[in-house]
């Protein structure tokens, strides 16, 4: 069943792919997370607008996504802008509305406490809001990257020069559905999303070491 | 502007509303596949969902099924089934086939996450008192916990359906039908447009079935529980925030 | 900060303060609102804002720190208009209390406490020294406490926290909004004669908003009873409240039980006690039983060789010859100490169905006795002044 000559000959071509897999799934949660952050303090500032934000990632989230990718190449040609910017939108729509809903998330009274303490605006944003929003945030940043990953495999349909694993799978299946070069850019690619959301669930514990001890505390 | 006329122009030929290729066609494939995954996924996922909302067991078990189906990527998934789907039909096997088997997989998570979120955030009094009225499991399943959970299980439903739309789109790499086709053939072609106007094909469709189950939601939710508590946003809702559980 | 150190305690001053919530399409009067209010709180003393809700007490307390701006008026913090300055820099100068507490949920206790010092940019060992001192001040062990989180704690510890970390950077002046109103009776009860003691230490100004008339005449050296709509109805101390209510709304507020609210003023140190017969375990029985008899109280108290009581013994269940077992003591009337309220101390004698309590010192030693008698004369009219006088400095002796 398996053509482990095809597989062996071709070990450097997985390994590039997987690399470029990565490489254009990083890009797209990096720029999409900064874009994000800025636009969802903005948005927490200014509620009014929250709501059209709100709505258009509403609407970009909802259309498929080969139908942007095949958009964009009718603008953009066949470049890496018309792999990364759904790239990038599907990563916005997911964060902007978990950091908002993260900052949203801070009680009441911590903010009245924080104030009556004397922090500036500022400080209260980075040293109380922002790490008690984090949990929300990092719990986006897993969705945003596992489907990011996702995603890139789409990128195959743009160019060869794309696709990361997904370019063995549309190639192999172009072969005559040749199975060993589908299964080897599909296993991997299932491999490499899977492993992201493992990582990000340890993060998700490194980084509230508060929620830990309430478990701790239930338990003893 | 090129895009804009060759778009219009591509719309409005009459050519393409006729015909097997045509748009009225390729909708209709897209819809039916769409339906038949849907029912697919609701048979497998409700009662499940709903059985673990309403006892508690499970949830656990279910929550890392969902975590994993929501992680995969869909065109991996369409892959992986075609060489167990050619062996049921050589022909669909390779084509239809495998985008359906993945449209289930895939649609399965978030129906099965908010059945059993959704039964299990019903207010535990409710269903003492039903307990204490002598209603039996099942009745208190269907009187009291489904109907106030209804929203939120729709939801779950409504988020499977763009799934599934998106999903059954990709299935035109595989040499199946729908919309997808238009963008699939128009960038082989160069056409840009019909690759613009199958976007809009699409983006309309997808738009369309957010809208639908978002109405059907919203119709859902019973008079009595219509203030206070999250009501679901008529029109299009961004996801709602992810909880990372 | 070498200014700071040397006000412990600030006098603050509203004059005319108004706020108002009216636009175009309110009503006049909104919820929360306050109306000319003109009051002077002096240095080290605990000024308690008590009224219904919407009165504008916590209005009038906001005021002071500028988490709301008053609309019209001044307050002036040692003089100085608190409008003068930079509002984050002020906050840091005042202690702030909040009914919910609002501790920073990602950082430890010890952190918590050390807030405002790490913004006013204290050394770290400066900042951890503080925190631990001033958990230890609170009643909360800082080995035990200064590395949990706040969600581990019960809400009587965080109350603790909350003011430790208000008194962090010994701020002059505190602003305390309902701070023990999230706790349950038993808990409130404790942390209120707790903070009592620690103000008695610290002498530092405090503005104390509260909803509960009885907190108000506990806690308060002034009180200023506050009426919807933000009028100040009365200010003055507790034992006048009391006594002499300025208006029909004060005397309703404070309640038909004026009087057994004035008994919670004075406190069982104040009073003069009475002389009991005693004996201690083991002294002939003979001897005792006839200055049972002799006197007019036919109860004997029974005590231990510390002098610590053990029980009653009925003056006809003393044998004649022998020596006296503590096993002939009836179970104990309540303990009271110096600081217990007259009011509290009714209330146990009552609980235990007995007319007199045994009153002891802090190693559990007999003082003499107090008689529901001597408690009910304070309250006739004829009663010493200085006995209700001595009232309004309960909070602070």
């Amino acid at each position: 069943m398996i053509d482990w000559v095809w597989l062996a000959g071709h070990l450097d071509a997985i390994v590039y792919r997987t690399w470029q897999h990565v490489y254009l799934a990083a890009l797209g949660v990096a720029i999409g997370f900064a874009i994000s952050f800025v636009l969802a303090l903005v948005a927490a500032r200014y509620r009014l607008l929250y709501s059209p934000i709100s709505a258009l990632a509403g609407i970009l989230y909802t259309i498929p996504s080969l139908a942007l990718f095949a958009a964009l190449i009718s603008i953009t040609g066949f470049s890496v802008v018309t792999a990364e910017v759904p790239l990038v939108m599907y990563t916005l729509v997911i964060l902007v509305r978990n950091i908002v809903a993260g900052l949203d998330g801070v009680p009441a009274e911590v903010l009245e406490a924080a104030d009556g303490m004397g922090y500036t605006r500022r400080q209260r944003l980075w040293r109380v809001e922002l790490p008690l929003a984090v949990p929300l945030i990092v719990a986006g940043l897993r969705l945003a990257t596992v489907s990011t990953i996702g995603l890139v495999t789409i990128t195959a349909t743009i160019s060869d020069a794309f696709g990361g694993l997904g370019y063995f799978i549309l190639d192999g299946y172009h072969r005559l559905t040749f199975l060993t070069e589908m299964y080897a850019g599909a296993l991997p690619s299932i491999l490499l999303a899977l492993g992201a959301d493992l990582l990000f669930v340890r993060v998700q514990r490194r980084v509230t070491p508060w929620a830990q001890a309430r478990a701790l505390e239930a338990n003893s | 502007m090129n895009l804009v006329t060759a778009t219009a122009a591509w719309l409005t030929n009459p050519a393409q509303w006729a015909g097997q290729f045509g748009i009225p066609n390729r909708l209709l494939e897209h819809v039916l596949i769409a339906s038949i995954s849907l029912a697919i996924a609701l048979l497998l996922a409700l009662p499940a969902g709903l059985a673990i909302g309403h006892t508690g067991r499970g949830a656990g078990v279910a929550a890392s099924v969902a975590n994993l189906g929501r992680s995969l990527p869909s065109l991996a998934v369409i892959a992986i089934a075609i060489p167990v789907t050619v062996l049921i039909d050589p022909v669909l096997g390779g084509t239809v086939l495998p985008t359906l088997v993945a449209m289930v997989v895939l649609a399965v998570p978030p129906i099965l996450v908010n059945a059993y979120t959704g039964i299990a955030e019903v207010d535990r009094d409710l269903v003492e008192a039903g307990r204490g009225m002598g209603m039996r499991e099942r009745e208190i399943l269907a009187g009291i916990e489904l109907p106030v959970a209804l929203p939120v299980v729709l939801g779950g439903i409504r988020s499977a359906a763009v799934q599934i739309v998106a999903t059954a789109t990709l299935g035109a790499i595989f040499g199946g039908g729908g919309l997808g086709r238009f963008l699939v053939d128009g960038i082989a072609q160069k056409d840009d447009g019909q690759v613009f106007g199958g976007v809009l094909l699409v983006a309309a469709l997808a738009i369309a079935t957010e809208v639908a189950v978002g109405l059907l939601q919203r119709v859902a939710r019973s008079p009595g529980l219509r203030r206070g508590g999250r009501g679901p946003a008529v029109g299009i809702a961004p996801p709602p925030p992810v909880l990372g559980l | 900060m070498p200014e700071q150190a040397a006000h412990r305690a600030a006098i603050v001053e509203y004059q005319h303060v108004s706020k108002s919530y009216a636009t175009a399409k309110l009503p006049r009067s909104a919820p929360g609102a306050v109306n000319d209010l003109s009051l002077t709180v002096p240095a080290g003393k605990i000024c308690v804002l008590v009224g219904p809700s919407g009165c504008g007490k916590t209005t009038s307390l906001k005021m002071v720190n500028r988490l709301i701006e008053p609309t019209s008026g001044r307050i002036l913090i040692d003089g100085a208009d608190v409008a003068g300055r930079d509002a984050t820099e002020l906050r840091r100068e005042i202690g702030y209390v909040i009914q919910q507490v609002g501790l920073f949920p990602h950082q430890t206790v010890g952190a918590n406490v050390a807030v405002v010092p790490r913004l006013l940019g204290w050394p770290a060992a400066r900042q951890r020294e503080r925190a631990e001192e001033l958990l230890a001040l609170v009643g909360l062990d800082p080995a035990l406490y200064r590395d949990r989180f706040p969600a581990q704690l019960s809400g009587g510890e965080r109350q603790r926290v909350g003011v430790a970390r208000a008194l962090a950077a010994d701020p002059p002046l505190m602003l305390m909004d309902e701070p023990f109103g999230a706790v349950d009776p038993i808990v409130r009860e404790r942390l209120q004669n707790e903070f009592l003691r620690l103000q008695a230490e610290l002498a530092k100004t405090i503005l104390f908003v509260t909803h509960d008339i009885d907190e108000a005449i506990k806690m308060g050296d002034l009180v200023a009873v506050m009426q919807a709509g933000g009028h100040l109805e009365q200010f003055a101390p507790p034992a006048e409240i009391l006594a002499a209510p300025a208006s029909e709304f004060v005397a309703d507020f404070v309640g038909a039980d004026r009087g057994l609210k004035r008994l919670s003023l004075t406190r069982v140190g104040e009073m003069a006690l009475q002389p009991v017969v005693t004996a201690r375990a083991g002294d002939p029985a003979g001897e005792a039983r006839a200055r049972t008899f002799a006197d007019p109280f036919p109860y004997l108290l029974l005590l231990d060789p510390s002098d610590r009581p053990i029980g009653w013994v009925n003056q006809r269940h003393i044998p004649g010859t022998g020596t006296l077992a503590p096993s002939l003591a009836t179970p104990m009337s309540p303990l009271l100490d110096r600081r217990t309220t007259l009011k509290d101390a009714l209330s146990m004698m009552l609980d235990a169905d007995v007319q007199t309590g045994i009153v002891v010192d802090r190693a559990g030693r007999l003082r003499g006795v107090l008689t529901v008698e001597a408690i009910a004369a304070v309250l006739r009219p004829s009663a010493d002044p200085e006995v209700i006088a001595a009232g309004t400095s309960g909070a602070g002796s």
